[in-house]
């Protein structure tokens, strides 16, 4: 219909819907004046009084069919129908409180655990970037034969920006990285987050500062000439108090001097998932920030630090994206074979990227499948009641349909009945939702311990609560439709005889029995998923991390933040380890560039190996590594099983060596006899390396993490920037904070001691409790849905029975013993259980399979769990099934015949 | 009996809309004026008149409003809108165009 038409005809329907009932009173009123004027005609024509009437009524073709048509023409029936249903519902269900009550709350359980975590895959995968047109932003990675989500060289960079057509501008951004920031110029600088952006980042991404401006394309072209900051807003906020005046202001960022030049606005919080810069530096400042002393930033093509993003241009294809990015790959291949040999480059989008790159969405996706079980269990459980519900109203529907209701009508009607009750229960889902994500929430600070600008991301956004909304709409057509088709499927003369009875026929059972193996296997489901990550956590806690974590002390040093160069980096490291290493109650130092199962990730290392034939297609392997100095191995108590550690010789004039760990040696020298065999870096030609030891394998990245290579480099030999002091107490490694910083100030009274606590504590909060928390949640989801898998099959399975109390006393005055009866009720129980319980393994077993594939190996079928779980299940329902089995036989068959 | 399908599809609508744009009338009034052009031809019955109208009034074409009627009493009175003078106008020239094809059809045959 045309606007124009709408203003006429929207009030005429809000009338029909708000003043139903004057509405009514006038199609009466309006009738009645039609008849008694066509009455009062009648009479007037000599008709009797009752004639004229009876005519006058008769002229009307049925006067309630005609009102009927009446309301019709209203065009608002679907909706003043609902209200019907929805007035019927509310008044059956206030009825049966109680009853309403346990239907929300075991609903609101399911729906509340699912929306719960269905905010952190939302948060880890789905949620869009926070800029204008997000659908359109395109993250480019570089390729190898081991990742397929590389980071690119500032070299590289340039030439996809210009060389490619399919973007509107191409983005590029290094890692938010520590940066020591002082507002003013003497004092000590504090770390904060800070992450290089091209000079385009802004203005591709379509973000607007809110205050100043963004950078300016040449900001980023002269390297170091440029010094400007745009700030984050919530660093604005809690550093500067919101103040305007902050533009011009000069600040210091890693000892330089920058200006800020803009804020950015509210509504952007970056582009990753849990960090939120601080600021934003061009990447033309790389000089003060970049972390790798070793190669060029501006120059080396394997200086490998950028993300690299863009935005697709309206009109272009994807695909056209992609291969065109692939024929630039090519070209780098054939103009760098040295440092692009079998690369590639791939185009992702946002899910693309974001399932690739951070693994925790993986545990997201598991909790949900896991919250959707809970859920099934509990929609089953409704379905069970109202089925048992609707059994008790036959005779109401069979009377409705009798008086000609259409079928079609009352499904409506039982359906409006299951949408409430899953609106209910949907509401006060999201509430529980709300709950477990402020849960979440709060371990913040437990998950991270850093000074970077991290935070749990997950939140209940319109996305999530639109989920939850679908789910409850989905759970009342789970839970509603079964009973409302199989009551409304009556035989009349039969359903009005009597008011409650079992019509012959497997059909009607068949629904009932489909409940209660879909809650058994969905419980087995849950149950057997939650032990097993139980047990893999345990088992992995057990096997523990092959070094000792207890009796040390930790804090890292980074010079740049006081601006040392190369060689005074050297020194002050040198120095530090000397002077600590004589302070009371050190029993030894260790310097690492990173701490196994710290937050930051491990450094890659490309080498071949001498004397291995390279794969044809192959440039050189890779593996994680670390840079650490000669104390490391003994103050970590990692064994040394062959050859020798680092020692003070082995100094940067020294032959070139390095450690590897267990995994390494047997991965490329099966023989054993890794020590004194050589590596090349790089490539073929590279730097000779020696090997001088083997040491144990431990857990570097996480707990779960499988066995890795893993390759040491002496400290003296490849010089890093930011490293962490590891300290041996004989007592309480905390007591020897003071004199670390006595030590570090007699050295330079300026530079930070960051991330200073005991070694233990740091482990326990970084590698433990996280888990922990996931294991809280699987583990009450587990127990959620066998309490309500108990409850639901308890109730299912002694309804079944008590419905047969009349076939009981049947049997029994037919002369059965108690003890066949029995029998026969359980041994249909059990039947049930039994088939659930298959199906029930069956998934289990796949979801097992799932998790390990995906998180850890907790060693294949977990028998404890089945061994425990499924006769608990097979105890329920014997139970069930005998409690009112044995009350039927004990009754005297007259009264049960007479039972209902 | 006598059912709306009696009249060509969409007729009784026109009738009705060309009879309340001469004067607003209740159904009563609408009732008597019909049997009264059409004499016995048409004949359409009170049991469909009014869903007819009501059918009318919600799509806009006219609207409805409670007045006395000569008797003194309450009674709905319609009135045709803007919008369905206008619905007429176009209706009446539809139908005039359509009726004489029909009829120069019908008389081609006979010739």
């Amino acid at each position: 219909m045309r606007p124009q038409h709408w203003l006429y005809t929207i009030p005429l329907r809000l009338r029909s819907l708000v003043r139903r009932r004057h509405v009514e009173w006038e199609l009466n009123e309006e009738l009645q004046f039609h008849l008694e004027q066509k009455i009062a005609e009648g009479i007037a024509n000599g008709l009797s009084p009752k004639e004229a009437r009876y005519a006058a009524m008769r002229a009307m073709d049925g006067l309630e069919v005609r009102k009927e048509e009446m309301r019709d023409m209203r065009r608002v029936r679907w909706l003043t129908d609902f209200l019907d249903d929805a007035r019927y519902a509310t008044r059956s269900l206030s009825r049966t409180s109680g009853l309403t009550a346990f239907v929300v709350i075991t609903l609101a359980l399911g729906i509340g655990m699912t929306s719960g975590t269905f905010s952190m895959v939302d948060a880890l995968i789905f949620r869009p970037y926070p800029v204008p047109h997000a659908g359109g932003v395109l993250t480019l990675a570089s390729t190898t034969h081991d990742s397929n989500l590389e980071d690119f060289s500032y070299r590289e960079y340039l030439d996809i920006r210009d060389k490619t057509n399919s973007y509107d501008g191409v983005i590029a951004n290094a890692d938010m990285e520590a940066v020591g920031f002082s507002a003013e110029p003497l004092a000590t600088p504090r770390v904060r987050g800070g992450m290089m952006v091209s000079g385009n980042y802004f203005h591709v991404l379509g973000v607007e500062p809110r205050l100043g401006r963004g950078f300016r394309e040449d900001e980023d072209q002269v390297p170091g000439r440029d010094a400007v900051v745009v700030l984050g807003p919530d660093f604005w906020k809690h550093e500067f108090a919101s103040d305007p005046g902050v533009l011009g202001k000069h600040i210091r960022l890693n000892g330089t001097e920058f200006i800020v030049i803009g804020v950015a606005p509210e509504t952007f919080s970056g582009m990753l998932i849990f960090g939120h810069p601080d600021f934003y530096m061009p990447l033309a400042m790389a000089r003060v920030f970049s972390t790798n002393l070793q190669k060029n930033f501006f120059e080396d093509r394997d200086d490998r630090e950028l993300s690299v993003s863009a935005r697709l241009k309206p009109g272009t294809t994807l695909q056209q994206a992609r291969n065109e990015l692939v024929v630039v790959a090519k070209d780098f291949e054939r103009e760098y074979p040295k440092v692009n040999r079998s690369r590639g480059a791939a185009v992702y989008t946002q899910f693309e990227a974001r399932t690739r790159e951070d693994l925790n969405w993986k545990f997201g996706v598991i909790f949900v499948i896991l919250a959707l079980a809970v859920l099934l269990v509990a929609s089953t459980n409704v379905a069970g009641l109202l089925l048992s519900r609707a059994r008790a109203r036959t005779r109401e529907i069979a009377i409705r349909l009798a008086i000609g209701a259409g079928r079609f009508r009352l499904i409506r009607l039982l359906l409006t009945e299951s949408l409430m009750l899953a609106s209910l229960g949907g509401l006060a889902g999201i509430a529980i939702g709300y709950g477990i994500v402020e849960w979440f929430q709060s371990f913040q600070n437990v998950v991270f311990m850093t000074d970077l600008p991290l935070s749990v991301p997950f939140r209940m956004d319109t996305r999530v609560l639109l989920a939850s909304l679908a789910l409850s709409a989905l759970s009342a057509l789970l839970c509603g439709l079964a009973p409302a088709l199989e009551s409304t499927r009556l035989d009349l003369v039969n359903a009005l005889k009597s008011a409650d009875v079992d019509v012959p026929g497997r059909k009607r059972l068949w629904g009932r029995n489909v409940l209660v193996v879909a809650q058994v296997s969905a419980s087995l489901m849950l149950l057997t998923a939650s032990f097993l990550m139980v047990r893999g956590f345990q088992n992995t806690l057990r096997e523990g991390t092959s070094f000792a974590k207890d009796h040390l002390l930790m804090a890292s040093f980074d010079p740049r933040l006081v601006q040392y160069n190369r060689a005074q980096t050297q020194q002050f490291y040198k120095l530090l380890a000397e002077r600590v290493r004589e302070a009371p109650g050190v029993e030894s130092e260790a310097l690492t560039q990173n701490i196994p199962l710290g937050i930051d990730d491990f450094d890659g290392i490309a080498f071949v190996p001498e004397g291995l034939e390279m794969p044809r297609d192959r440039e050189n392997f890779n593996s994680t590594m670390d840079t650490v100095d000669e104390g490391y191995f003994e103050t970590m108590g990692i064994p040394i099983l062959e050859g020798r550690g680092f020692r003070a010789s082995d100094t940067a004039d020294a032959p070139r060596v390095a450690v590897v760990n267990e995994q390494f040696a047997k991965h490329y020298w099966p023989g054993g006899d890794a020590v004194g065999k050589h590596i090349r870096l790089e490539s073929r030609t590279g730097t000779l390396v020696e090997i001088l030891g083997v040491a144990e394998t431990i857990k570097y990245q996480g707990i779960f993490q499988k066995p890795i290579d893993f390759l040491y480099m002496p400290l003296a030999q490849n010089p890093v920037a930011r490293m962490t002091l590891m300290l041996r107490s004989s007592g309480d490694p905390l007591e020897l904070v003071q004199s670390v910083r006595e030590v570090v100030r007699g050295l330079d009274p300026n530079l930070p001691m960051l991330h200073t606590m005991a070694y233990q504590d740091y482990y326990m909060n970084q590698a433990v409790n996280g888990p922990r928390i996931a294991l809280k949640l699987v583990g009450s989801m587990g127990l959620v849905g066998l309490l309500l898998a108990i409850a639901g099959l308890y109730g299912l399975v002694a309804y079944n029975v008590s419905r047969r109390t009349r076939e009981i006393g049947i049997r029994i005055a037919l002369g059965a013993a108690s003890s066949d009866v029995l029998r026969l009720v359980m041994g249909k129980g059990l039947a049930l259980v039994g088939m659930g319980t298959v199906i029930g393994l069956a998934m289990g077993f796949l979801l097992e399979q799932l998790m390990n594939s995906m998180l850890f190996n907790a060693g294949g079928v977990d028998i404890a769990a089945y061994v425990i779980v499924v006769p608990s299940l097979f105890l329920v329902t014997m139970l069930a099934a005998y409690i009112p089995a044995r009350r039927a036989t004990r009754i005297a068959p007259t009264q049960a015949l007479r039972y209902e | 009996m006598t059912k709306p399908s009696d009249l060509v599809q969409g007729t009784l609508d026109l009738l009705l809309l060309k009879i309340l744009a001469l004067e607003p009338r209740n159904g009563w009034a609408i009732s008597q004026r019909l049997k009264q052009i059409s004499g016995d031809v048409l004949q359409v019955s009170d049991g469909s008149l009014y869903p007819a109208l009501h059918k009318l009034e919600q799509a806009g074409w006219i609207t409805a409003e409670w007045k006395l009627s000569r008797n003194n009493r309450r009674a709905k009175f319609y009135s045709l809108s803007r919008l369905g003078r206008r619905h007429l106008e176009r209706e009446a020239a539809n139908w005039s165009r359509l009726s004489s094809a029909i009829s120069h059809i019908v008389r081609l045959e006979e010739a």
